[in-house]
């Protein structure tokens, strides 16, 4: 047959083919079949175990209103950290990559420091030692840069976690930057736009797409850190479940509970990851 | 036919080094003017790329000058006003790639309006009427709102070709447009660029495709080992070349 017959699609199909193409229908629809009895068997797994374990659900419910009060300074912090994160990020890539030895050498040392030590030990530098350092600057001779470098818990947790996560960032950025092909600049240059211009118009528009799975791996594991900040006294989601489980000697019901609390946020952030990713794939090929 | 005024594009003994082994251009002199037609030849590795590379400074020419529509620059000077004559120069040339390089985040239409509004200044409404106008003369008004994933290749080069000429060149650049295409969609991009030399366009193509290089050139150029070997009108290098080297590379490519 002349592949020129494309109009008729159903027409020449053999019945030997019809039963290929059904058994095939029927393999995808098994698979999601199974995928749902699998799911189900999960959450009813996970449902008997909590009972089984005789947790004290009148008790869980009774402090949930107090626990999730302490859900805002996650929020506050996770979202101010992650702005920051993200400014402190395409700064870091374009230091990484700029050809200046001063801004690169800048960019460079930020994300070996701040990658080659732990985080808990940055938090307490912003927290614990920086007053110290506005003293010995205060000596020299600068009036009250103590009392400025002396933060509060919470500007000193979001400044630890936006610092720490915007050097990871760095190079997540300065990878998908890096994976454009070349011939994208080029064709921008052979246009007559400058180095700003295509950065902007081409190469990160581009390099956006490929950037944003592993930076919302990034916005996860933030929203989990942020409850370092309960290091420095501030009572944020877990901080209160810990406290409250302690004095009542329950602490198995409490830390479901926030366990819970911060897997249905990061589910919602998986969410919000899908939808993005799904409106930049726009100019995909796909078959639909 | 070619007046004696200045030429549209000088090229004066220009050299290419990469590294410090690989002289790939090797002294090339060159003058074209406006509204002629030049096809360059040559095996690969010969350094035709280069050349057109080093016309929009894509590539910095290692020595020697060029000059498009009275932009001047030479090799090598280190002058405050050199980042904006090759923005320049950019400006008054178009270029077409191998692998037409449109961008895949941005529609047909997206990928022509993209110069005239970034690098011109244009209003939006200004650059899509004539991006349609565009659009329209390479055959491809429905394809105005399609990303580029879902057009052919040939598709893509006429868009490509839209998208240079939006920012009214004064010199087309084609960098083997078709060596990439699957031979039934050749035709198509061969014939845009056919039209576009019979309106008048000043055209520097690298190109095997020897349909344009005998019927639509006025001039066509041989290179080797980074430089001329010969040049001529088509009917002299094609009927009547002087060079065994010419002789050997046209047996290989006819």
């Amino acid at each position: 047959m002349k592949p020129k017959t494309r109009q008729s699609v159903t027409d020449g199909i053999p019945p030997e083919a019809e039963l290929i193409l059904n058994q095939i229908e029927t393999k995808k629809s098994n698979y999601k079949q199974k995928m749902i009895i699998a799911f189900a068997f999960l959450i009813v797994l996970m449902v008997v175990s909590l009972i089984v374990l005789g947790l004290d659900f009148k008790f869980m419910l009774k402090w949930l209103p107090f626990i999730l009060a302490g859900s805002g300074y996650t929020f506050l912090v996770a979202f101010l950290a992650i702005s920051l994160a993200c400014i402190l990020a395409v700064v870091g890539a374009l230091g990484r990559l700029s050809t200046n030895p001063i801004f690169n050498s800048m960019a460079t040392s930020y994300v070996s420091l701040i990658r080659g030590t732990p985080l808990l030990v940055q938090v307490y530098m912003w927290y614990l030692a920086l007053p110290q350092i506005g003293k010995a600057l205060e000596a020299y001779g600068i009036p009250g840069i103590q009392r400025l470098l002396t933060l509060p818990a919470v500007p000193a947790g979001i400044l630890a976690l936006g610092v720490c996560y915007g050097a990871y960032m760095t190079e997540i950025v300065r990878a998908g930057i890096q994976s454009i092909k070349i011939g994208q600049t080029e064709a921008a240059k052979a246009l007559g736009m400058n180095a700003t211009q295509t950065m902007k118009r081409v190469i990160f528009p581009q390099a956006l797409r490929v950037i944003i799975p592993p930076v919302s791996n990034e916005f996860i594991a933030m929203v989990k850190d942020s409850s370092l900040v309960s290091l420095m006294g501030v009572w944020e989601l877990s901080y209160r479940a810990i406290k409250v489980g302690r004095r009542h000697f329950q602490s198995l019901e409490m830390l479901i509970m926030v366990a819970f609390i911060y897997w249905i946020m990061c589910m919602i952030l998986q969410f919000v990851q899908e939808k993005i990713e799904r409106h930049m794939a726009r100019g995909d090929r796909r078959i639909s | 036919m070619m007046e004696n005024s200045t030429p549209m594009v000088k090229i004066t003994n220009v050299h290419k080094v990469f590294g410090r082994k690989l002289h790939v251009l090797c002294g090339i002199n060159l003058e074209i003017n406006k509204g002629e037609t030049v096809v360059i030849l040559g095996a690969s590795g010969s350094g035709k790329s280069t050349l057109l590379r080093c016309i929009n400074f894509l590539e910095e020419p290692t020595a020697g000058t060029i000059e498009v529509d009275g932009t001047v620059i030479h090799a090598g000077e280190d002058d405050k006003k050199r980042e904006n004559h090759i923005l320049d120069i950019r400006k008054k040339t178009g270029m077409c790639f191998q692998s037409f390089n449109l961008f895949p985040h941005m529609t047909a239409l997206e990928n022509i309006i993209e110069g005239p509004i970034t690098v011109l200044g244009q209003t939006k409404k200004q650059a899509v009427l004539y991006a349609e106008e565009l659009l329209d003369w390479v055959g491809l008004t429905d394809k105005r709102d399609e990303h580029p994933s879902r057009l052919s290749g040939g598709q893509q080069q006429r868009v490509a070709i839209a998208r240079s000429l939006a920012m009214k060149p004064k010199v087309m650049l084609f960098d083997e447009p078709t060596s990439a295409l699957d031979p039934e969609l050749v035709g198509e991009v061969v014939d845009v660029m056919e039209r576009l030399a019979r309106e008048g366009m000043t055209i520097i193509a690298v190109t095997h495709e020897m349909h344009f290089a005998r019927d639509v050139a006025d001039r066509v150029l041989i290179m080797d080992g980074g430089n001329w070997i010969e040049e001529g009108t088509p009917e002299k290098i094609f009927n009547n070349p002087e060079e065994p080297r010419t002789r050997q590379f046209l047996a290989h490519i006819l």
